[in-house]
């Protein structure tokens, strides 16, 4: 078994696999935050347009991920855009929610005694609310990534060409091993974004916020 | 110097005033507290004067220029804002956020560093353990007096304070109150403060503006004269029926006429000449005295009588 | 209402793709037979979900080293992929059809169910369970009538989580013949028939959306504390 799975990694065929995964992932995600994070910014003062996201963000997060690529297909066909622009828009309810909730999450009188002090809305939102909040839009764009990547299996089925090929290579052949190998390989890739940006979001915390969340857990 | 003319704020759909045609003058270097019930327009009224909120009516002028003849973020960098909730910006360090406003206007390093530590230690906090903790590591008291040093922190010639102390027990206020005095003897800042607190008012201010439900002036005045003369009903309740004894908490033992203390037992209350006229009589009461002895650092320097004191409580005195 | 309106969407967007006639016509024995099978993978596969995390989070909340590894062999399910989870059943001899897929669906509700039973039972305030004992209620009577119903809120949180995730899921079972609305797009795919490919995506979205949104009601209508809070503003 060992052997037909390192045979399967070892194939020409198979890094191009890999690339296309990380690629429709990196992109989705990337694509993801360019969208939710204008849209949180903007909204970041209206009670109403924030409510707004946030709703639309938890709906988005119910729609299956191969009904999404299955919407765009007829519109796109095979190939990279398709699973591209579902994956995108997989990734950005999570990252839309976070970074709206984040945002406001700013307690009112740390944005008021900032104004009061002279800073401007500019250097209010770029020293204050968006450091405050970067911690909470990690975690979301964490989560983000983490879907994408393992949604972005499924591309195969609309001739994405990523990891999900092997998985029903390995399925229609009836060989295990190489089936395995498209799964422990999407698998490892998941593992590694979470831990990627666990690493991340630890590092763009402020430390005066990890203080304060270790007060209040402690 | 502050002037309010004629500042009218009503918010759009709403019927009545929040403030209505508030007008007085706050001269250089004294503290005007504005005190009254919820609603009367008190912390809408300071926040009008840099500009976070803007009249619908009428002027404020600082050193005869209005208020808006700048851009609002110009105007706060020149005025000190310090608020109930404190408002410290969490990840950012004590120094960092004293330092805020030095920084935006382009003090050097050097001189940010330096002032930092001189506020720190004028707020009775050590700069070498504070400087680099977070606001998290604070407590309610500790983190109040940043937030003083901080709206100090560029030197404003002017400060607004909203219940700045209001946020610990009496014990710490009393302490921070006291503390605030002694640092405006040395320098002068002329000063909006905002509190729902009579007695916190009377302590604080050299002028009182007590302001009714609907943002009207009731009086504006000397704590002395409040007291002595309140102009109407409402101020007269509004100020408590205790007014008299609230009076005599204005005076010092030490600044009155004292009688002199030789041939007298040793068995009278001494007092100390920093207490105040309301303190003594409540000591004398409680020992059951009629006299007692006043002393500075152990000198006896004269003798009060309950009699002087009900004959000061009568009077207006200096 | 939403359903009108993605009609209308739909309808404006492409409607050389998108065969109404055909639609109409092969409703009732291409499309909502599809509709069935998916709701019936879904219902089942959180239906025993939930008969396992009810007993194995009460036991877990009250016994709190078994907690950690049973987080970390259910979190282990829920990272393989989907699709992999399939086919390694059906690898594993467990056949094709719905039987896998439904193994699947629960595997992949546990950890969600397990972890809010508990976090829902941890809920419950300790002073009120030690008024319950004091007024004489039995572990078991307490366990019914003031834990359960007290982390009710939560638990239904968790299985609406658990239903929509599994709605998606269930989606890509048609790969294995599980049959649901997946059955139309992979057809739709194979036959290059857009329409199919379509009803079958959108039909899976509206479902999984209508299911958040019901639950989402009854979880708040089961804070009662919490709605007439929210009135009184």
């Amino acid at each position: 078994m060992l052997d037909g799975i390192i045979e399967t990694l070892q194939r020409p065929t198979y890094p191009g696999l890999l690339w296309t995964h990380v690629q429709l992932s990196v992109l989705g995600t990337l694509l993801g935050i360019l969208i939710s994070v204008p849209v949180a910014l903007a909204v970041r003062n209206t009670p109403l347009g924030a409510a707004i996201a946030v709703n639309v963000g938890n709906l988005g997060r119910a729609i299956p991920s191969l009904a999404l690529l299955a919407i765009v297909f007829p519109f796109l066909g095979f190939g990279f855009a398709a699973p591209l622009i579902a994956l995108t828009a997989l990734a950005v309810p999570p990252i839309l929610i976070n970074a709206s909730t984040g945002l406001r999450e700013v307690r009112q009188e740390v944005v008021d005694a900032a104004r009061g002090m002279g800073l401007s809305e500019g250097q209010i939102l770029t020293r204050i609310q968006l450091p405050i909040a970067v911690p909470v839009i990690f975690a979301g764009v964490r989560t983000s990534a983490v879907q994408v990547v393992a949604s972005a299996t499924l591309a195969t089925f609309i001739g994405g060409g990523a990891l999900g090929d092997l998985i029903v290579e390995g399925f229609s052949r009836g060989d295990t091993a190489i089936l395995l190998a498209g799964a422990l390989s999407v698998a490892a890739l998941a593992i590694l974004t979470e831990v990627l940006f666990e690493v991340l979001e630890r590092t763009f915390t402020p430390k005066g916020l990890k203080i304060a969340q270790q007060r209040r857990s402690g | 110097m502050i002037e309010f003319r004629g500042v009218s704020k009503t918010y759009p759909g709403s019927e009545r005033p929040v403030v209505n045609d508030l007008s007085f003058e706050v001269p250089d270097g004294e503290v005007c507290v504005l005190v009254g019930p919820s609603g009367c327009g008190k912390t809408t009224s300071m926040r009008m004067v840099n500009r976070l909120i803007e009249p619908s009516e009428g002027q404020i002028l600082i050193d005869g220029e209005p208020n808006m003849s700048m851009s609002g973020t110009q105007l706060r960098r020149k005025i000190g804002y310090a608020i109930q909730q404190i408002g410290l910006f969490p990840h950012r360090t004590i120094a960092e956020n004293i330092g805020t406003v030095p920084g935006l206007i382009g003090w050097e390093r050097d001189r940010i560093r330096s002032r930092t530590e001189e506020l720190l230690e004028l707020v009775g906090l050590d700069p070498g353990a504070y400087r680099d903790r977070y606001p998290a590591e604070l407590s309610g008291g500790q983190q109040q007096r940043v937030g003083v040093a901080r709206a100090m922190a560029a030197d404003p010639p002017i400060m607004l304070m909203d219940e700045p102390f209001g946020a610990v027990d009496p014990i710490t206020r009393e302490r921070l109150q006291d503390e605030f005095l002694r640092i405006q003897d040395n320098i002068k800042k002329t000063i909006v403060f905002v509190t729902h607190d009579i007695d916190e008012a009377i302590k604080m201010g050299d002028k009182i503006a007590i302001l009714k439900e609907g943002g009207i002036l009731a009086q504006y005045d000397t704590p002395e004269n409040i007291l002595s003369a309140p102009k109407s009903e409402f101020v007269s309740s509004f100020v408590g029926s205790d007014r008299v004894l609230k009076r005599l908490s204005l005076t010092r033992v030490g600044d009155v006429d004292l009688e002199p203390a030789n041939g007298y037992g040793d068995n009278l209350p001494r007092l100390s000449n920093r207490m105040s006229l309301k303190d003594a009589l409540s000591e004398m009461i409680g020992a059951g005295a009629e006299r007692s002895v006043v002393v500075s650092d152990g000198n006896v320097l004269g003798s009060l009588t309950l009699d002087a004191i009900r004959q000061l409580s009568g009077r207006t005195t200096k | 209402m939403a359903v009108a309106l993605a009609t209308v969407a739909l309808q404006s967007l492409e409607p050389e793709f998108f065969d109404w006639v055909w639609l109409r016509e092969n409703f009732s024995e291409e499309v909502w037979p599809a509709v069935i099978g998916h709701l019936y993978l879904s219902l089942v596969s959180v239906g025993i979900a939930l008969a396992i995390s009810l007993p194995l989070g009460v036991l877990v909340a009250r016994y709190r080293r078994l907690y950690a590894p049973v987080l970390f062999v259910t979190g282990f399910l829920f990272t393989i992929p989907s699709l992999a989870l399939f086919a390694f059943l059906v690898a594993a001899g467990v056949g094709i059809g719905p039987r896998p897929v439904i193994i699947g669906l629960v595997s992949y509700s546990l950890l969600v169910l397990i972890r809010n039973v508990v976090t829902g039972i941890d809920s419950v305030a300790p002073e009120t369970i030690d008024a319950a004992r004091g007024m004489g209620l039995t572990n078991r009577q307490i366990l019914f009538r003031v834990e359960l119903p007290l982390a009710l809120p939560v638990i239904v949180a968790g299985i609406r989580i658990a239903t929509v995730t599994v709605i998606g899921i269930a989606v890509i079972g048609a790969f294995i013949a599980g049959g649901g609305l997946g059955q139309l797009i992979f057809d739709g795919i194979d036959r290059n028939f857009p329409t199919l490919v379509l009803t079958g995506a959108v039909m899976a979205t509206l479902m999984a959306i209508f299911a958040d949104v019901a639950l989402l009601l009854v979880e708040r209508y089961m804070r009662p504390w919490a709605r007439r809070a929210r009135g009184a503003n």
